[in-house]
């Protein structure tokens, strides 16, 4: 029955994941579409484009390390995902814990890497190098909260770490205890999700000179995909660090969008920082406040 | 005859026969088989196994004895030296020998380094401990010097450092008898603890520098880079998997079995803030980071993984200082993880030095397409590299991760990933600089290494992926090794470790790891309009079609973004510094010089009015 149960969340946690994406996707279009003054998007629509990407009539492979990338860039989120406590389902949390979800999530960026790599083209090239220095930026104040937050509960196992907020109530949540790491957090999360200011490894407005440069139809839509993975995986991981996960469905979705829709509502009103600007940034104030919220917590 | 007999003696022969028939065909199976005699000598003991010559010193017996810590070091240097052999057994050794080298003068000197290691791991005392050193150093010398002129500066240059070290240690020992009255490593790890603090620092100090030189540690690791790369192939690859361990295992006997962890909590710069043992930890969190970054610049594949070797040698130092049972477990496997992935990942570099004559990251690229097997290779060993799962590098890794979070070390815990970050950067560099973008069309040719250098490499891989699964296979002798050298013993399981605030179990990690793959592939595969394989030179860049004669892949300068950032920190602070010392060596020995030879009548007078002025005033 274990296993049967076992069996059944590690299929369930990454459909979850997948279809919460998809609305978050949607709500961060619609978030920008009101900046903007626009209507915004349909509801299904981040459906219809994956449909789209997929069902192309011109589907241009590079090679077979192409087409890898794009299955390790998926592949690596639908595992994180199983390490991802949700209401009523564990998964394998306490078989892998923290330091393993957060080196989990660097597979998809690795398998990216790859598959641009082998496309051959230059501007492709030069976006995964300011993807990986990006990384290299915002993962510095990533650990340094990860850190921050395993030691104050003494756990790494991110369901012990859940329960323990949620026996505290609203007052012994991450956010409450550690302030100035879930401010830092913050900031990784949201360079972490490459939105503005943080985006010019993506650089979706000049679409020619970034990591998608030599990617269409479905490998386009397994980037898509990924993304929707992303935006869940970081609205959940940080809804579970520092508000206390999700004590029913209700409050779990409500922290999780609230999460993605804060850098969301921040990142339309920014243009861009360039590569060594953006390192200069986070190195500075979120890796700061994340050591001054270190020092606070040992101390 | 004691079976520690029979592998020194078999060792002997594997380096007698390697010279008399280095000129065969058939020496570098033979060589691998020979070495595999040994493995399998080295698998049937257990416990302590003691040889049966001894001889006497100062009155104290010195003797040799493998135990399993050392059997730990012997097995991975026996598994590294059966995968060079075998790299250098068909085309590669033929090619060398048409070159003009000596092929026997290789596989003799690969056999020398393990007889010396082998040697080296089984010392029960001090002077059987210095005798082993410089046997290692000297071999190491001899397999470093052959692979022409600029590797012999380099090993001319790791042989002065070698020298100092030994030295150190030489200074060391002889304190350390003449405080205890004995050489004996047992009876040392009862008498050293218990020496004042002050004698113990010098002790500590000088053992650590010494075996330090020959691991790398900062700041005595710039000899190592270029007498690592520029070694020939294989032996690089032997050097780089465990030739620097020998300076770990040897500070891990001095300060984990005979100072002892307690005696080494007793030696505090600041009482209660911060001791010696912060003070190992962090040289090693700099030995991590500051080589990272340096291999990060190199344009050279071979320069590239010989500066990383040296950074995971801080994580081995790292995760043995903080001591406790998975930061020691996590280091000393780290040794056995490092080994295979970085010995896979310079015999595939050879592979592709073997077909392209270049090792210049400018001057490749594309090769996935004509070199499959080696591709395969390096992005196994970067992943295990950069201590990513599921190779094994990735479970070291997290048990000093996790050693450092238990035991509340922030800023070394960051340092560590900051490490592992820049390794990321660094072997993405190296693989795509190789094998992904543009095909260069001299290129266009090649084919993929013969079945005698892939053979080697796909069996590493095999272990860097079957060991990152089920790390238990390792963690079983890793935990025999800390018992041996009296650390807290790590309880492990098949898939890492159980631990009520977190474990980590990497068989599952690794299914649903795959399993995710499979969703991916199922995604991509099964949905959607079937994929067109194009030619690379299908391509276009700033509008431009490109074609075969434009050179377009993106190499140089890679992180330009980066080293916009961090470039002024590179001020070769390390390098002023050695050339600082080599100054003042060199003044000293020009006054030196002055006395004896040239204006000896004027200094002699000199120095018998300076002594005559002392004798009148005193």
């Amino acid at each position: 029955m274990d296993a049967l149960n076992l069996a059944l969340e590690l299929i369930l946690m990454p459909l979850v994941a997948f279809v919460v994406g998809l609305f978050m996707v949607l709500m961060m279009r619609k978030i920008a579409a009101r900046i903007q003054r626009r209507v915004g998007p349909p509801l299904l629509q981040p459906l219809y484009d994956i449909i789209k990407l997929y069902g192309k009539q011109t589907q241009i492979s590079h090679g077979l390390v192409h087409d890898i990338g794009i299955v390790m860039a998926v592949g690596g989120y639908v595992a994180a995902e199983t390490l991802l406590p949700v209401p009523g389902m564990d998964g394998l949390a306490d078989r892998g814990g923290l330091i393993t979800l957060a080196y989990l999530m660097m597979i998809p960026s690795l398998g990216l890497a790859l598959g641009v790599g082998q496309c051959a083209n230059p501007n492709g090239s030069i976006g995964i190098a300011r993807a990986l220095t990006a990384m290299l930026a915002y993962d510095i104040p990533f650990v340094i909260v990860i850190f921050g937050v395993a030691w104050h509960y003494g756990t790494t196992n991110l369901a012990d770490i859940i329960a323990l907020q949620q026996a505290a109530g609203p007052g012994g949540w991450g956010a409450a205890t550690m302030p100035l790491l879930a401010l830092a957090g913050l900031f990784s999360v949201h360079a972490m999700l490459g939105k503005q200011p943080f985006e010019i490894y993506v650089a979706p407005a000049e679409i020619a000179t970034g990591p998608m440069v030599e990617m269409g139809g479905k490998f386009l839509g397994g980037l898509f995909v990924m993304q929707t993975f992303q935006f869940y995986t970081a609205g959940v991981l940080y809804a579970s660090l520092f508000l206390g996960g999700g004590e029913n469905w209700l409050t779990f979705l409500v922290k999780a969008f609230a999460v993605v829709a804060i850098p969301m509502c921040i990142a339309f009103l920014f243009p861009r920082y360039r590569t060594e600007d953006l390192l200069k940034m986070i190195w500075k104030w979120p890796v700061l406040l994340g050591l001054a919220g270190l020092w606070l917590i040992m101390h | 005859m004691t079976l520690l007999d029979l592998l020194l003696l078999l060792s002997l022969a594997t380096g007698a026969l390697a010279w008399l028939l280095g000129r065969w065909s058939g020496a570098g199976v033979l060589a691998a088989l020979l070495y595999a005699g040994q493995l399998a000598l080295l698998g049937a003991m257990d416990g302590s196994a003691a040889a049966s010559p001894t001889f006497q010193v100062l009155g104290q017996t010195i003797a040799w004895s493998l135990d399993p810590f050392g059997r730990f070091f012997a097995l991975i240097t026996l598994g590294a030296a059966i995968a060079s052999a075998w790299f250098m057994a068909g085309e590669w050794g033929r090619r060398y020998t048409q070159a003009g080298h000596s092929l026997r003068a290789l596989h003799g000197a690969l056999a020398i380094n393990v007889l010396a290691m082998l040697l080296l791991l089984a010392s029960t005392d001090l002077v059987s401990l210095f005798i082993g050193w410089e046997l290692v150093s000297w071999a190491g010398f001899l397999l470093m010097a052959q692979g022409g002129a600029a590797a012999v500066r380099a090993a001319l240059r790791y042989v002065t450092y070698a020298m100092g070290g030994a030295m150190a240690v030489l200074g060391g020992t002889v304190l350390a008898y003449a405080w205890t009255g004995t050489l004996d490593l047992g009876l040392l790890a009862e008498r050293l603890p218990a020496l004042e603090p002050g004698r113990l620092w010098l002790l500590v100090a000088l053992f650590t520098g010494g075996f330090g030189v020959k691991m790398g540690l900062l700041p005595f690791h710039l000899w190592q880079a270029p007498a690592y790369a520029e070694a020939p192939g294989p032996g690089t690859a032997f050097l780089g998997a465990i030739s620097s361990r020998m300076g770990l295992f040897a500070i891990a006997l001095v300060l984990a079995r005979l100072v002892t962890l307690e005696g080494l909590d007793g030696l505090q710069i600041l009482p209660g803030q911060f001791g010696v043992r912060d003070l190992l930890a962090w040289v090693a969190a700099f030995t991590i980071v500051l080589p990272t970054f340096t291999a990060l610049k190199q344009n050279d594949a071979r320069y590239l993984l010989a500066w990383h070797g040296i950074g995971q040698g801080g994580y081995m130092l790292m995760g043995l200082v903080v001591g406790d049972a998975m930061g020691s477990a996590g280091g000393l496997m780290h040794v056995f993880n490092h080994a295979t992935y970085q010995a896979a990942l310079f015999l595939s570099v050879y592979a592709v030095i073997h077909r392209t004559g270049t090792a210049d990251l400018n001057r490749l690229g594309g090769l996935v397409v004509r070199m499959p097997l080696s591709f395969l290779t390096m992005l196994v060993g970067i992943i295990g590299l950069a201590g990513l799962p599921p190779m094994n590098g990735f479970v070291s890794k997290w048990l000093i991760y996790r050693s450092l979070m238990t035991e509340g070390m922030p800023l070394l815990f960051v340092a560590s990933v900051i490490g592992t970050l820049g390794t990321i950067l660094s072997v993405y560099k190296l693989i795509h600089n190789t094998f992904l973008g543009q095909l260069r069309s001299e290129h266009e040719h090649i084919r993929e290494a013969p079945w005698s250098m892939t053979g080697p490499m796909l069996a590493l891989c095999a272990i860097v992926f079957v060991t990152g699964t089920a790390p238990g296979l390792v963690l079983g002798w890793v935990a025999d090794a800390q018992a041996a050298l009296g650390l807290p013993v790590l309880r492990y399981t098949l898939g890492g470790v159980a631990s009520a605030k977190g474990g980590l179990d990497m068989l599952w990690i690794v299914g649903v790891l795959f399993g995710g793959f499979g969703v991916g592939a199922l995604l991509f595969y099964g949905g959607g309009g079937r994929s067109r394989r194009v030619h690379q030179l299908d391509n276009y860049a700033g509008g431009h079609f490109l074609s075969a004669d434009v050179r377009y892949q993106y190499s140089d300068n890679f992180y330009a973004g980066l080293m916009h950032r961090i470039g002024p920190l590179y001020r070769n602070a390390f390098t002023w510094l050695e050339s600082a010392l080599v100054s003042a060596v060199d003044l000293a020995a020009l006054a030196m010089q002055g006395v004896y030879r040239q204006q000896a009548p004027a200094f002699l007078l000199l120095m018998t009015a300076v002594a005559g002025l002392a004798w009148v005033v005193l």
